[in-house]
C-alpha cells in the first residue's frame, strides 16, 4: 500500500490561470480557448471535470501532461508534481509522463496498435521506458491485468486488440496507464462509448485501483451525474472557464451558477419525481392507471402492432447472429412507447425492421391496421408507406445530405408527398415546419456542415413531419447530442406530440431520456424482450434480473458519499 | 451505445496545419488554359500556315522570322505546334468525356444495384485492365485503320473502367450511408436517389479521376501518332512532328523534336497537377 496523501501543502496537480489562444489563421482572428482555468488535484483525490462539447475540458486534461496543440498560445501554470509542465524540457517530460502522470482516452481502439498483441502493448513502456527485462515486464503485465480484473492473462497477452470488446479493451488501456505506477490518472471521457453496465465494470476497476494505490484522478466527463458519482470535487466548465467548483454531492444538490443548475435541470435522471409523462393523470391522452407489465384492455386500438418479429443475420465465418427474436410489441395512438437496450441488443434492428429498411425473417409489422408486407414496389406503395411512418436517425451528421441546404431537404420530402404544392405555398411551409423544430428562416438557407448537431437533428425531425406519419421512430435520435441540445429536442418532441398527438417508437440505450419522453417501455437485451410495462413502474419495480441490472448500472450521486 | 464525440481538443490539433495552396496549381491552371486557347485560335495566332513549305528556311534556326526555327521542309514549328495542340487536346478531351460518361453509367449501376450485375460488370472490367490502353488502341487501328477516330473510340472504352471502379466504389459507401435510408423512408425511388442525391455527391472524385485520366490519354495518344498510327502527315500534330523530326536528329537538327516533345510533357505535367490538387481538395480521397 502506498502511503495515502502526504503532509504536503502543495497539491499533485496544480492548474494556475491556464489560458489557452490559438494564433490566427490566415483569415479570421485567433480563438481563445481556456480563460484562466484554475484546478487542483490533490494526492489520493479524485477530482471530476464536467462540460459539454467544446467547453475545454479535454484541452485542460491535455495540458496536464503537455499534449498541447502546436503553435498554441498558452500561459499560466501547470504544476503536476511541482513540476511546470507548460516550461519542462523534453526529458523533464518524459519523466512525467512515465512516472508521474498517464492518461486514458475515450475511444481505446484509437490508441491502440491493431496489428501487436496486448502482450506487445503492455510490455512495451515497462521495457523501453525502464528498461526492464522482458520476464520481468511480462510479469508485471500480468499482475496488471489481474488489477484490471481481466481473468485470463495469459491468454490476453497474446490476443490483438481486434478480439477484445470495447470494455475490456479500455481495461487494458487503464493497465497500460497504471504500467508506471503514475500518481495521477487522467482519464479524459474513459466510459462515453460504453454501455451503461460495461461503464459500471469500469468505474469499479478504476475506484479500486485509485483506492488501492492512492492515486489522484483528473476525471473528465459530459456526464454530471456520473461526476458527482464517481468524484470527490467536481470542477464545471463553460466556454473554456470554469464557473463552478465544489464537493460531487453539493455541486449536483445546490449547484450556485445558473449554467451549472439549468446542466442539472437538463440532465434526465433515472429517479421518478413525477414529471414523467402519463404519471400524472392529467394527460389529455388519459393513459389511465394499467396493470404494470399487462397490456391494457380498454386502451384505443395500437397504432403500431408488431408481432413475433425475427431477424438473424448470417456472418460469414462467424455463423448466424440472432438480432431480434420474438418481438411483439403494440403502441397505441398519441402514445411513446421506449425501447431500451444496451449495444447488440436488437433494438436498432427491430427499428429498422418496422421502419422497413430491413425485411423480417419472421413475424408481422401492422401501422394503423395496414399490414406491412414486403419492400413496396409502385410508387403509391412507397408513398403510402412514408406516410404511415418515419424515422429519424442516431446521427443527425451522416442522415442529411451533406450538399442539399436544409430547406430544400425539408421541401424535397413535402413536394414528393404534396406533387400539386406551388413553390411559394411549398416555401412557406417548409418555413412552418422549421418553426415548428425551434428554427428561423436563415436555417433554410444552410448547408447541413454549418449547423450544430442539435439544429440538424431538429432538421431531420422536421423533414419527417413534413410527410405526416402516423407513427415516428427515434433511433438514439439524442445519443449523439450534448445534455443541454438533448433537452433542446426532447422539448421539440414533447411540444409535437402535444400538438399532433404523433405516436412515437422511442429507442435508447439511456434510461434517462426514456423515463422523460415515454409512457411505456420495453426492455431488450440480445434480440429478446425481457420486460415490458409503464416506464414508472419499469422505474420503480423491475421485474427481470436485467432491468435490474440495468437500473443499477446507472450512476447516481450519493448525498453523503465520504471521499 | 452513445456515439463518441469529437473533442474539440482534437479538433483544434486537425485544423491548425492548413496546407497553403500551392503555386503549381495556378501555374498549371495558367498554362493548359494558353495551350486550350492557342489550339481554338490557332489561325489567329500562329505566325504562319502550319503546311506552309519553305525550301529556304529548311531547318532554320530560332530567329525573328521562325521563333523556334522549322523543320525539313521548312515549316514554321511554332506554328505547327499552335496547330498541333488542336488534335492532341481534342483528342484526350473527347476520350475523357466519353469515358467518363460510360464509366459513371456502369459505375453507378454496379455500385448501387450491387449483386449479380456488380459481380458481372466487375469481371468485365477486369478483363478490360488485362489490356494496357495503348494495345487496345493498336488493335483498334489494325481493324478499322489509322486516323484519330479508331484510338478515340478505342480508349474512350479502355479508359471507362477506371472511371467505373473508382464510380462503383464511391456510391457503394455512399449507398450504405444514413441519408440514402433516410431518403429511401421518406418515400423517394431508388433511381431518383442514385441519379440526383449519390451521383452529385461523388461527381467531383470522379472528375478528379477524369482529369488525372487526360494527361494519360494526352500521352498515349501522342504515343500512338508517333508510331504512325494516330494523326496521319502532314496534319500537325505533337506527336506526328517528333516522328518527322526523327530524320532531323540523325543530322543534329533537334529543336523540331524537341519542341513538341517539351509541349507533350508540358501538358501532362500541368494535367496531373491540377488533378492531385483537384483530387486533395475533394479530401484526400486520391483516385487509383
Amino acid at each position: 500500500m502506498n502511503a495515502p496523501a502526504r503532509p504536503d501543502q502543495s497539491p499533485l496537480l496544480d492548474i494556475a490561470a491556464l489560458t489557452l489562444r490559438l494564433p490566427a489563421p490566415k483569415h479570421g482572428k485567433g480563438r481563445e480557448l481556456l480563460h484562466g482555468v484554475d484546478l487542483t488535484v490533490a494526492e489520493g483525490e479524485t477530482v471530476g471535470l464536467v462540460g459539454e462539447s467544446g467547453s475545454g475540458k479535454s484541452l485542460t486534461a491535455r495540458s496536464v501532461l503537455g499534449l498541447l496543440p502546436p503553435r498554441a498560445d498558452v500561459s499560466g501554470t501547470v504544476r503536476l508534481d511541482r513540476t511546470d509542465v507548460l516550461t519542462a524540457g523534453r526529458a523533464q517530460l518524459k519523466r512525467l509522463r512515465l512516472s508521474a502522470a498517464a492518461m486514458i482516452f475515450q475511444d481505446p481502439r484509437a490508441g491502440i496498435n491493431p496489428m501487436r498483441t496486448i502482450g506487445d502493448h503492455l510490455t512495451e513502456s515497462l521495457r523501453l521506458g525502464e528498461g526492464r527485462p522482458r520476464a520481468e515486464a511480462r510479469a508485471r503485465a500480468l499482475e496488471l491485468l489481474e488489477a484490471v480484473r481481466l481473468p485470463d492473462g495469459e491468454h490476453h497477452l497474446r490476443q490483438y486488440p481486434h478480439e477484445f470488446s470495447g470494455g475490456m479493451l479500455q481495461r487494458v488501456m487503464i493497465a497500460g496507464a497504471l504500467a508506471g505506477s503514475p500518481r495521477l490518472l487522467v482519464c479524459d471521457e474513459p466510459t462515453t462509448a460504453l454501455d451503461v453496465t460495461t461503464q459500471a465494470q469500469i468505474l469499479d476497476v478504476l475506484a479500486e485501483q485509485r483506492d488501492r494505490r492512492g492515486m489522484g484522478m483528473l476525471f473528465i466527463t459530459h456526464d454530471l451525474t456520473l461526476a458527482s458519482a464517481f468524484c470527490d470535487r467536481v470542477y464545471v466548465m463553460k466556454e473554456g472557464a470554469v464557473v463552478e467548483q465544489g464537493t460531487a454531492s453539493r455541486v449536483l444538490r445546490r449547484p450556485e451558477h445558473p449554467y451549472t443548475q439549468w446542466l442539472v435541470a437538463a440532465t434526465p435522471t433515472i429517479e421518478v419525481n413525477g414529471d414523467e409523462p402519463g404519471s400524472d393523470g392529467s394527460g389529455e391522452r388519459g393513459s389511465g392507471e394499467r396493470g404494470s407489465g399487462e397490456r391494457g384492455s380498454g386502451a384505443p386500438a395500437p397504432v403500431l402492432e408488431v408481432h413475433d418479429l425475427a431477424k438473424t443475420y448470417q456472418v460469414r465465418g462467424r455463423g448466424p447472429v440472432r438480432a431480434v427474436a420474438g418481438a411483439t410489441i403494440a403502441v397505441p395512438a398519441g402514445e411513446a412507447l421506449g425501447v431500451v437496450g444496451e449495444s447488440g441488443s436488437g433494438k436498432s434492428t427491430l427499428a429498422r425492421m418496422i421502419v422497413g429498411l430491413e425485411q423480417p425473417d419472421s413475424g408481422s409489422v401492422s401501422i394503423a391496421g395496414v399490414a406491412q408486407t414486403g419492400t413496396p414496389r409502385t410508387r403509391a406503395e412507397r408513398l403510402t408507406h412514408a406516410r404511415l411512418i418515419q424515422l429519424v436517425f442516431q446521427d443527425p451528421y451522416l442522415s442529411l445530405d451533406p450538399r442539399i441546404s436544409v430547406g430544400r431537404a425539408v421541401e424535397d420530402a413535402l413536394r414528393l408527398h404534396h406533387p400539386g404544392l406551388g413553390t411559394t405555398e411549398a416555401r412557406s411551409q417548409v418555413l412552418g415546419l422549421l418553426g415548428q423544430v425551434g428554427l428561423v428562416d436563415a436555417h433554410a438557407q444552410a448547408l447541413p456542415r454549418t449547423l450544430s448537431g442539435g439544429q440538424r437533428q431538429r432538421v431531420a425531425i422536421a423533414r419527417a413531419l413534413a410527410i405526416e406519419p402516423a407513427v415516428l421512430v427515434m433511433d438514439e435520435a439524442t445519443s449523439a447530442l450534448d445534455v443541454s441540445v438533448q433537452a433542446q429536442v426532447l422539448d421539440v418532441v414533447s411540444a409535437i406530440r402535444r400538438d399532433r398527438g404523433l405516436t412515437v417508437l422511442f429507442i435508447s440505450h439511456n434510461l434517462g431520456v426514456v423515463r422523460t419522453v415515454c409512457e411505456r417501455t420495453v426492455v431488450m437485451r440480445s434480440g429478446e424482450i425481457v420486460e415490458s410495462g409503464r416506464t414508472v413502474d419499469l422505474l420503480t419495480d423491475p421485474h427481470h434480473p436485467y432491468t435490474r441490472l440495468l437500473l443499477d448500472s446507472v450512476p447516481r450521486a450519493e448525498p453523503d458519499r465520504v471521499a | 451505445m452513445s456515439a463518441p464525440t469529437p473533442t474539440l481538443a482534437l479538433k483544434v490539433m486537425r485544423s491548425t496545419v492548413r496546407r497553403p495552396a500551392r503555386v503549381g496549381f495556378t501555374i498549371a491552371v495558367v498554362v493548359l488554359a494558353v495551350m486550350a486557347l492557342a489550339a481554338v485560335f490557332a489561325p489567329f495566332i500562329a505566325p504562319y500556315d502550319p503546311d506552309q513549305v519553305d525550301f529556304s528556311a529548311v531547318y532554320a534556326s530560332p530567329s525573328p522570322a521562325h521563333w523556334l526555327g522549322a523543320d525539313a521542309l521548312g515549316r514554321d514549328t511554332l506554328s505547327r505546334m499552335i496547330y498541333g495542340a488542336r488534335t492532341a487536346l481534342l483528342g484526350p478531351l473527347l476520350v475523357v468525356i466519353a469515358s467518363t460518361l460510360l464509366g459513371i453509367v456502369l459505375g453507378l449501376v454496379a455500385g448501387w444495384r450491387g449483386g449479380w450485375l456488380d459481380a458481372t460488370l466487375a469481371r468485365i472490367f477486369d478483363v478490360l485492365f488485362a489490356f494496357p490502353s495503348l494495345l487496345i488502341a493498336i488493335m483498334a487501328v489494325a481493324l478499322f485503320g489509322k486516323g484519330l477516330v479508331a484510338p478515340v473510340i478505342a480508349m474512350s472504352i479502355a479508359y471507362s473502367p477506371f472511371v467505373a471502379r473508382l464510380t462503383r466504389q464511391l456510391v457503394a459507401t455512399e449507398r450504405s450511408r444514413p441519408y440514402v435510408s433516410a431518403y429511401r423512408v421518406q418515400g423517394f425511388s431508388g433511381a431518383w436517389i442514385a441519379v440526383r442525391r449519390v451521383l452529385p455527391n461523388v461527381a467531383p472524385t470522379v472528375g478528379a479521376q477524369s482529369t488525372l485520366n487526360f494527361g494519360y490519354v494526352l500521352a498515349e495518344l501522342a504515343a500512338l501518332s508517333f508510331l504512325g498510327l494516330g494523326v496521319q502527315a502532314p496534319l500537325a500534330d505533337w506527336g506526328a512532328m517528333i516522328n518527322e523530326a526523327q530524320a532531323g536528329i540523325a543530322g543534329g537538327y533537334f529543336l523540331p523534336a524537341i519542341v513538341p516533345a517539351v509541349a507533350v510533357v508540358i501538358a501532362v505535367v500541368a494535367v496531373n497537377v491540377i488533378g492531385e490538387e483537384l483530387s486533395d481538395r475533394i479530401g484526400g480521397r486520391t483516385p487509383a
